[in-house]
């Protein structure tokens, strides 16, 4: 008698919606507010009455909100997935049961990946009818762009280490930081390093540059793509190996 | 070398067929950074047969819930084999899943219970048709059905254990593995919990119970394994009652023709569930019995001991320390 996985997909997805929806609007919302605050933005910048500039700050406040949500979403999508569920020690009760620990977990994470561009596609949807319509297609291919890498990271880590958070804070901001003064280093010489250090750390830069494209429906080039998707997908290969050949803590 | 495989028959169960449970030379030794490595089992090896009830106990920290553990395929041995049935546990777990009570029943707070037993039912395999039914029966059975809308985290000690019991007995398991199945039950849920076993108790199945209530184990099993500091200890006699026993009491479960157990044996009490508990004494009592309640109509499931040989055995671990 195998274990119903499939039929299990929906409490999975009705969990993702019941304990991390919240969470991910809440903390996506802190996240853009302190970000735009730093900016100098206020709420005018969410007028789109006052010509083509007002237009385009609108804009630029969606893509910040966009990308805020995109790696918030990502991060949220792998919490509970594996490490927390081992934490509380869930795992012995559920994997008592003719059930893969592999599938069990990667479904969880797909699903949640599902949940985060549904709740996504919402939200834009809301912020559509609410201040300045957005392409929701777009929208939808950011936040699935950001579960695969942020949230293939996360997936990844969070079957290493319990404190995957941190983790996975540390090296997005390693490589947004690093990317904010490549220009710097490469005229100081340190091209090369550079270059070398952001292809060992998840490309959030790059994800972060593709904001604009994914909201405005402008072209995208699919090499700027295929790295965090890359990176992404090639995480959560190794979760799964990892998982097969390790699945419980110790 | 630590072993309980040899310590005598395989109990009242009458485990003809070979080990379901089998663990061979098998230890398993913590390693830490921050502190120095633990071993926790040290050359264990230990056997449940097919139609066995068997317990393993000692004290806290002794290694019973990381022998089970092991057994469960939830941690890997530093050492030695483990199978089940002949497989490997992970690859035998995967493949039909057991019924395991961990210790401490860890469940997400915010499920209700009926949604609980209802999601592990799914996990289980539990066809869709007979969820609802297998999810409410053993909920009646474990006392958990005026609970079914209690969110676990408002479950505490006794429930909190039944709804444990409740999620291991949702499928029909041959492998059942219960960890302090005991520990802070009430009176009411220890007696839930002996009819329970007494139902469980199959020809093709094995269970594995292991407790620090070593007397309450005894009652409740065919045989008792002792494990101190990772280190099984031979029992001092197994749980089988020796005709030196001048009275013990049995649990005789019928198939059919409950309604001739008082004739035969008067001073029967029912535990429900056609399962009677009866004093005898001595062996020769009880044969002449069951032959009478034979020859009667009725149709034997099991013969279980609840109280013979406690009080030989009870010495028996005084004297190992236990």
């Amino acid at each position: 008698m195998k274990g119903r996985l499939t039929a299990y997909a929906g409490y999975q997805l009705r969990d993702y919606f019941a304990t991390r929806a919240l969470p991910t609007l809440v903390a996506s919302g802190l996240v853009a507010w302190a970000l735009a605050a730093a900016r100098g933005m206020t709420l005018s910048d969410l007028d789109p009455t006052g010509g083509i500039d007002a237009r385009d700050r609108v804009q630029q406040t969606f893509e910040l909100l966009l990308a805020t949500f995109g790696f918030v979403a990502g991060a949220v999508a792998a919490h509970g997935v594996v490490s927390h569920h081992r934490m509380r020690g869930y795992d012995r009760l559920v994997f008592s049961r003719p059930v893969s620990p592999v599938r069990y977990y990667t479904q969880g994470f797909v699903l949640a990946g599902i949940g985060a561009v549904v709740l996504g596609s919402v939200g834009a949807e809301v912020y559509a009818v609410a201040v300045h319509p957005v392409w929701l297609p777009g929208v939808a291919g950011y936040v699935a762009l950001a579960w695969l890498l942020v949230g293939g990271l996360a997936f990844l880590l969070s079957t290493l280490t319990a404190f995957y958070l941190p983790i996975l804070a540390l090296v997005l901001a390693a490589d947004l930081t690093l990317d904010h003064f490549t220009g710097a280093l490469a005229a100081a010489g340190a091209g090369r390093v550079v270059t070398a250090i952001q292809v060992l750390l998840p490309p959030a830069h790059v994800l972060v540059s593709l904001r604009g494209a994914f909201a405005r429906g402008l072209p995208i080039d699919p090499l700027a793509v295929g790295w965090p998707a890359g990176f992404g997908a090639a995480c959560i290969i190794v979760a799964m190996v990892l998982l097969w050949r390790r699945p419980f803590r110790s | 070398m630590s072993t309980a495989s040899d310590a005598g028959p395989a109990g009242a169960g009458g485990a003809a067929a070979g080990a379901v449970i089998e663990l061979s030379h098998v230890s398993k030794t913590f390693e830490s950074r921050s502190v120095s490595p633990v071993r926790a089992l040290d050359d264990v090896s230990f056997r449940v047969a097919a139609g066995e009830v068997a317990g393993i106990s000692g004290p806290a920290g002794a290694g019973k819930s990381t022998l089970l553990a092991i057994a469960a395929g939830h941690l890997r041995p530093s050492s030695g084999s483990v199978r089940i049935d002949g497989s490997e546990p992970r690859r035998f777990v995967e493949r039909e899943g057991i019924a395991y009570l961990p210790q401490p029943v860890a469940l997400p707070g915010g499920w209700r219970v009926s949604d609980a037993l209802t999601r592990l039912a799914v996990l289980s395999g539990v066809r869709p048709t007979y969820t609802k039914h297998r999810v409410e029966a053993a909920m009646r059975e474990l006392g958990l059905y005026d609970d079914r809308r209690r969110r676990v985290r408002s479950l505490k000690g006794d429930a909190r254990l039944r709804l444990g019991l409740a999620q291991a007995i949702v499928a029909d398991r041959r492998v059942i593995m219960l960890d302090e199945p005991l520990e802070g039950m009430s009176a009411g849920s220890l007696d839930r919990l002996r009819e329970l076993i007494v139902r469980l108790r199959a020809f093709d199945r094995a269970i594995l119970i292991a407790s620090r209530d070593t007397a309450e184990l005894q009652r409740v099993t065919d045989r008792v394994t002792l494990i101190e500091r990772g280190r099984t200890r031979r029992p001092g006699a197994p749980r089988r009652a020796t005709p030196a026993d001048v009275e013990g009491v049995f649990h005789i479960t019928l198939h059919q023709g409950g309604e001739h157990v008082l004739a035969v044996f008067p001073n029967a009490i029912s535990l429900g569930r056609s399962t009677y508990a009866v004093r005898v004494t001595g062996f020769a009592a009880l044969n002449r019995g069951l032959r009478d309640l034979l020859e009667r109509g009725a149709l034997l499931a099991s013969v279980t001991p609840a109280h013979a040989a406690v009080d030989a055995n009870s010495l028996t671990l005084n004297e190992v320390g236990m």
